[in-house]
């Protein structure tokens, strides 16, 4: 008995404690909230705008900025499944193909505005990205990664053969009739604005996953998926949904690009390394799982992709190709955890140097 | 008057076998675990301690008898839906989520019932004073020592608010200061109302703060009753601790 009251005292504190959370440890939580990363966020838009507007006469290196700005968006997209979840996606220029035709349909039959066929392709490609992704959500690793690039594969062959959708091999063109309406524009500086847009989207609706239940969630099944269901985590539930939101997202990007390019055949679109690949590349690049990775690694690696090009294009045929290669086998085998990782090290040890 | 608590016991067990192809890894075992109860499971080498925990969690099938959570089935629930239901656990090999920080882990436990950014963190915040975590609230989990990730894995079971708390050796590998450490935040927890089902290997431990003990020996359950009476009881003396020290 004498050891249960000496035991009393010990629990009182705790319970007071239990009942009462100190204010102080409250806000000693390190917890970033949406809020919290907005500053940043907004500023680096900022930059982005500046960059776009201080080149706004140079049509070349606009051109390079709104691809780049595309691909920061597709691949944040892409680093919601990807990155957060840890699921390889291959099958990302799928839903990017879906979101394209839908805006083409629409736009071409209907005569919808591209910006209003921007929804239902967001929200085909969602659903196509559900329905492809429910049975092979199973599959771990590398092998979720191989049979989602068989889609990929699959998807081609469809899409060659349904001529009534995509014009089969022969493709389709969009008309060339200026407008804000149909989103076609002459002057380059719009088309830079617009892909700004898509990759704020992006990155907005990144920040706000990542500080989310599903952000902890997905990260919990990418890091450990018993552990994740051993606190109540319904795995399938969580990787389709942000596999739908991921996927959302490169639908509208597929709308979009499809827009600037004005034409569109299943081998351009479905090509394994200009998108599916891209995507899960830049983001590796950049640094997988986090909020800015993508989109540095978009900012380098396409504007890399379109110096070599134009450099060493017509050098050798590949040469640019043989070079880039080089580049991202460097990228993997220093920086493991891509630019972002790499530049925290970097500044650890700086701070070390510094303090000595 | 008779409590409806004692009625109804929190986790009934009823029948529980397992089988492996011919071998007959968890045999008939029937227990009852009520609301408040700190109880061992006990068994050498090999009994079917992990196997029975296994079919408790979901994460194995049994091949016959029931689970009853709170009177209703569960034997064939999923181990994510037994977690939502209010059976939390944790791991013998720790499984902490490494990419992401203490208390981060503890929030992807809180936000069963949180789901708000900031009221998960501070359900979190509590769990790891709690477990006696708070001060490294902000460090990677993959960088914690062996006892602190155990305390982790307590601190995102209970962070889900559960109504059981299934510990899976939680001493093992630690040093005797450790233990002593871990099984008097287990008896505190136990004490502020966390029920416990405990499968230890360490018989000081069980002897310490278990209000009763099972002992399973082959499968099946060999005794079952206060800590003392077990361990005294001459065939769990045989079967466990005689093997021992003969």
């Amino acid at each position: 008995m004498s050891l249960e009251n000496g035991d009393h005292k010990v629990t009182q504190p705790i319970l007071a404690s239990l009942t009462r959370p100190q204010p102080a440890t409250a806000r000693l939580v390190p917890v970033k909230t949406f809020l919290g990363e907005m500053p940043l966020a907004l500023l680096v838009l900022a930059m982005l705008l500046g960059l776009v507007t201080l080149f706004s006469g140079d049509s070349f290196t606009l051109n390079t900025l709104a691809t780049a700005l595309l691909f920061a968006g597709l691949s944040s997209a892409w680093n919601i499944i990807g990155g957060f979840g840890g699921q390889f996606s291959l099958a990302h220029s799928v839903f990017f193909a879906v979101g394209a035709y839908t805006t083409a349909n629409l736009y071409l039959r209907a005569g919808v505005s591209p910006w209003l066929g921007l929804i239902p392709a967001a929200a085909l490609a969602a659903l196509v990205a559900c329905v492809l992704s429910w049975p092979v959500f199973r599959l771990r690793g590398p092998f979720f990664a191989i049979a989602t690039m068989a889609f990929t594969e699959v998807a081609l062959a469809l899409g060659n053969y349904m001529e009534w959708a995509t014009g089969g091999t022969r493709g389709m063109s969009i008309p060339f009739r200026p407008g804000l309406a149909n989103m076609i524009f002459r002057d380059r500086f719009s088309y830079a604005l617009l892909m700004l847009g898509f990759a704020a989207l992006c990155l907005m609706v990144v920040i706000a996953i990542k500080r989310s239940r599903l952000g902890y969630y997905l990260q919990a099944v990418r890091d450990n998926e018993q552990a994740a269901r051993a606190a109540g985590i319904d795995v399938l539930r969580v990787k389709l949904k942000g596999m739908a939101i991921s996927a959302a997202l490169t639908g509208i990007g597929g709308g979009l690009f499809l827009m600037q390019v004005r034409v569109a055949d299943p081998s351009a679109l479905l090509s394994l390394f200009d998108f599916g690949v891209k995507f899960a590349l830049i983001a590796l690049i950049g640094g997988l799982g986090t909020i800015y990775g993508p989109l540095l690694g978009a900012l380098l690696v396409i504007p890399l992709e379109s110096w070599l090009r134009a450099e060493l294009g017509g050098l050798m045929p590949g040469a640019n190709l043989i070079a880039l290669s080089v580049c991202l086998i460097l990228a993997s085998l220093f920086m493991k955890q891509g630019i972002v990782g790499a530049s925290g090290r970097l500044a650890i040890l700086a701070g070390r140097r510094w303090r000595r | 008057m008779t409590e409806p608590l004692q009625t109804q016991p929190l986790l009934s067990v009823r029948g529980l076998s397992k089988r492996f192809g011919g071998l007959v890894a968890v045999n008939d075992v029937s227990f009852d675990v009520q609301q408040g109860d700190l109880v061992s499971i006990i068994g050498p080498n090999g009994a079917g301690k992990t196997t029975l925990f296994n079919l408790l969690t979901g994460q194995l099938a049994p091949s016959a008898g029931h689970v009853l959570f709170e009177g209703k089935g569960i034997g064939t629930l999923s181990p994510d839906r037994r977690a939502r239901l209010g059976l939390g656990r944790t791991f013998q090999i720790s499984q902490p989520l490494v990419s992401l920080s203490v208390i981060e882990n503890a929030m992807v436990g809180a936000f069963l019932h949180h789901p708000g950014l900031a009221a998960a963190a501070r359900r979190a915040d509590e769990v790891l004073h709690l477990v006696g975590l708070s001060d490294r609230a902000g460090v990677r989990a993959g960088t914690l020592t062996l006892s602190e990730r155990r305390r982790l894995e307590v601190a995102r079971a209970l962070a889900t608010d559960p109504r059981i708390v299934l510990l899976d050796e939680v001493m093992a590998g630690l040093n005797p200061t450790e233990v002593v450490e871990i099984a008097d935040l287990v008896e505190r927890l136990n004490r502020e109302g966390y029920t416990f089902l405990v499968i230890e290997h360490n018989l000081k431990v069980v002897r310490r703060f278990s209000r009763r003990v099972i002992v399973i020996e082959r499968g099946a359950k060999l005794a079952e009753g206060s800590a003392d009476d077990v361990l005294r009881d001459p065939r769990v003396v045989e079967a466990y601790i005689g093997r021992k020290r003969a």
